[in-house]
């Protein structure tokens, strides 16, 4: 019995200890005054510097979170038990949440540093007017490909894919809008098309296909195009620029039949405690500087015109990530097409799955 | 022991090569100063300096560390009398039903365990963070404990807790002189197969966490998608090496002392 309460007592005492260290560790990097203000985002989204600069310049202390799906950052806002003051969702999750009456309006004014976005990038069909959301990162869907490994072929069409000398070559990512949008977009079709004949003939050429995909995956493709294990993948540009950093063979094409264009944009959840704190921090993150560091950072295309101006050029005219008007022109947001059309574009992409088994 | 044959000894190799090969793999990574794991460039300390550089990460460690020790520690005492009640319940259908409850709860997916503890907390306004991960914690190592602590109970003979009786021990006495001294290896079984199962949630831990209070594995968790840094990877080996160093320590500490207090207690 001796022995057990003193193995408790250790134990009490390590713990004790441990829970004084973190209170004097989190007291130290946590300022006093200005309240605290809680941040959800994506993992590795963000430069922690720029928190810290933030706290050094606003007296306001973030508590930082971090999420993996849009899914499960909607479940936890909406069971509430935790307040988050900004999240960082993407577009199609925007509508959704707005739909569920999950968010707050932005007040502009509060928000000077909006002048610096980029106009193209504002009033979107998802959010008209900017009433809920502020631009954070945006991308594209596009081919990625090795030439080394194919004798020095290149990508310009969605088409390119269907060519017989890919057999087994191509990785394609596992969502249904993407890939049935790849085809749609092959055929010159809106990638928000509701017309069932477009569909359908979509779904038929993708099954030609067939022969040239070697897989249907998830967030491994970055991996496996690291090690050369695939030549061809069709990914978001993010990925794709993650790709590269790593592998310099890699490179990365919008097709020029026109593609998807994702946005990831800050919202204040109805459940937000400080919401003036809220406002404070999405301000600073549209600071060109601020942005610009974020953007060096986090590798994603920044849709802040001034920031642009303050950054790399090699960056920033590289085509591939910061796609010339004239392609801009033939990107497409995704709509919310309802749950009905949603499901129709789940049932077309399971079909072209199953054929593919065969 | 009898001498393993050499196919055996063969395959026992194997095994254990499958076993160490990928965390072998993954410290051999934290050296890289290549910054990922496709290929390797060079020798650099610079990885661990991140890590404890990166304040953020060592106050997740020690919140893991804290949850864990706690939960453990608060799930073997609640555990032990549990098991103490069951083994005394009379009835033995009554038994029978709690025990097949107590297995339940171990079988059950964690997915639909951290469900339920998010639904509860947030039904009855518990603010997720700190309390809620402790609590799901101690809630779900109990039922283990339970289980590691109820083969010691059922060994012991009747007969010891009646002669201490007729010796004139009260109640206390009996629990604390004669039963938790025989059942001291299971308690310790418990705790420490209660502290790993603490250390390496993910799925309960991530439906109730919040308020910026996060765990080692939902970090990391959340860390895949823009690929994980080889900060991780530094900091994985750190934990490695520290377990390692541990085990050595226990083992080298029972042999010193002859004594068994853990998983391995002689049988008495």
């Amino acid at each position: 019995m001796k022995e057990i309460t003193r193995a408790a007592i250790a134990i009490l005492l390590i713990a004790g200890i441990l829970l004084y260290v973190v209170n004097i560790m989190e007291k130290s990097s946590a300022t006093s005054g200005g309240g605290t203000i809680s941040v959800y985002n994506w993992g590795e989204y963000i430069d922690p510097e720029l928190i810290k600069q933030f706290e050094k310049e606003t007296n306001i202390s973030v508590v930082y979170e971090t999420f993996d799906s849009n899914e499960s950052m909607m479940t936890k806002i909406e069971q509430g038990g935790t307040t988050y003051d900004v999240a960082v969702p993407s577009e199609y999750a925007i509508e959704k949440m707005k739909e569920n009456k999950l968010l707050q309006p932005i007040d502009h004014a509060l928000i000077p540093n909006l002048k610096n976005i980029d106009p193209y990038f504002l009033d979107l069909p998802f959010d008209p007017g900017n009433e809920y959301s502020i631009p954070y990162f945006w991308g594209t869907v596009g081919i990625a490909f090795n030439p080394t490994l194919l004798d020095g072929q290149t990508f310009e069409s969605w088409n390119d894919l269907w060519d017989p000398s890919l057999e087994q070559e191509v990785i394609l990512v596992d969502s249904a809008r993407e890939v049935i949008g790849l085809g749609l977009n092959s055929l010159g079709y809106s990638l928000n098309s509701t017309d069932m004949d477009e569909l359908r003939e979509a779904t038929d050429k993708l099954k030609t296909m067939g022969p040239n995909v070697k897989a249907i995956i998830g967030d491994e493709i970055v991996e496996m195009m690291r090690r050369e294990e695939a030549a061809v993948a069709v990914i978001w540009s993010g990925q794709a620029a993650d790709v590269m950093w790593v592998n310099e063979d890699i490179d990365f094409v919008v097709p020029e039949e026109g593609s998807n264009l994702w946005f990831d944009n800050m919202i204040i959840p109805k459940t937000a405690d400080n919401v003036e704190g809220a406002h404070a921090f999405i301000n600073f993150m549209l600071d060109p500087e601020v942005a610009a560091q974020n953007a060096d950072y986090v590798g994603y295309s920044t849709p802040n015109e001034k920031a642009i101006a303050l950054m790399d050029p090699e960056v920033t005219e590289d085509k591939r990530f910061y796609p010339p008007e004239e392609l801009r022109e033939r990107l497409e947001v995704y709509e919310n097409l309802g749950l009905e059309m949603l499901g129709t574009y789940n049932e077309l992409f399971l079909e072209f799955k199953m054929d593919m088994e065969n | 022991m009898a001498k393993l044959s050499k196919s055996a000894k063969i395959y026992l190799i194997l095994v254990f090569a499958v076993l160490y090969a990928p965390i072998f793999y993954l410290i051999f990574y934290s050296f890289n100063s290549g910054g990922t794991m496709a290929s390797f460039e060079g020798f650099t300390w610079e990885h661990y300096g991140a890590v404890f550089n990166d304040t953020r990460l060592l106050i997740i460690l020690m919140n893991t560390v804290i949850i864990a020790l706690l939960s453990s520690l608060f799930s073997t005492a609640i555990g032990v009398l549990g098991a103490i009640g069951i083994v005394f319940l009379r009835n033995r259908k009554t038994r029978n039903t709690v025990l097949s409850l107590n297995t339940i709860l171990i079988v059950s997916p964690d997915v639909i365990i951290g469900a339920s503890f998010l639904i509860l907390f947030t039904l009855i306004g518990v603010k997720l963070g700190f309390a809620s991960v402790l609590i799901s914690h101690i809630a779900f190592s109990i039922p283990i404990v339970v289980i590691m602590v109820l083969p010691k109970l059922q060994e012991m003979s009747t007969s010891l807790i009646d002669a201490a009786t007729d010796l004139g021990a009260s109640k206390r006495d009996i629990l604390t002189r004669v039963i938790i001294p025989y059942i001291k290896p299971g308690i310790f079984a418990g705790f420490f197969l209660a502290l790993t199962y603490s250390l390496d949630d993910f799925a309960v831990t991530f439906f109730v966490t919040g308020n910026g209070f996060s765990t080692l594995s939902i970090e990391i968790y959340s860390m895949a998608r823009a690929g994980i840094t080889l900060t991780i990877n530094a900091l994985s080996a750190l934990i490695f090496v520290v377990t390692l160093g541990l085990v050595l320590g226990y083992y080298f500490f029972n042999q010193r002392t002859g004594q068994s207090p853990g998983t391995g207690g002689a049988k008495l």
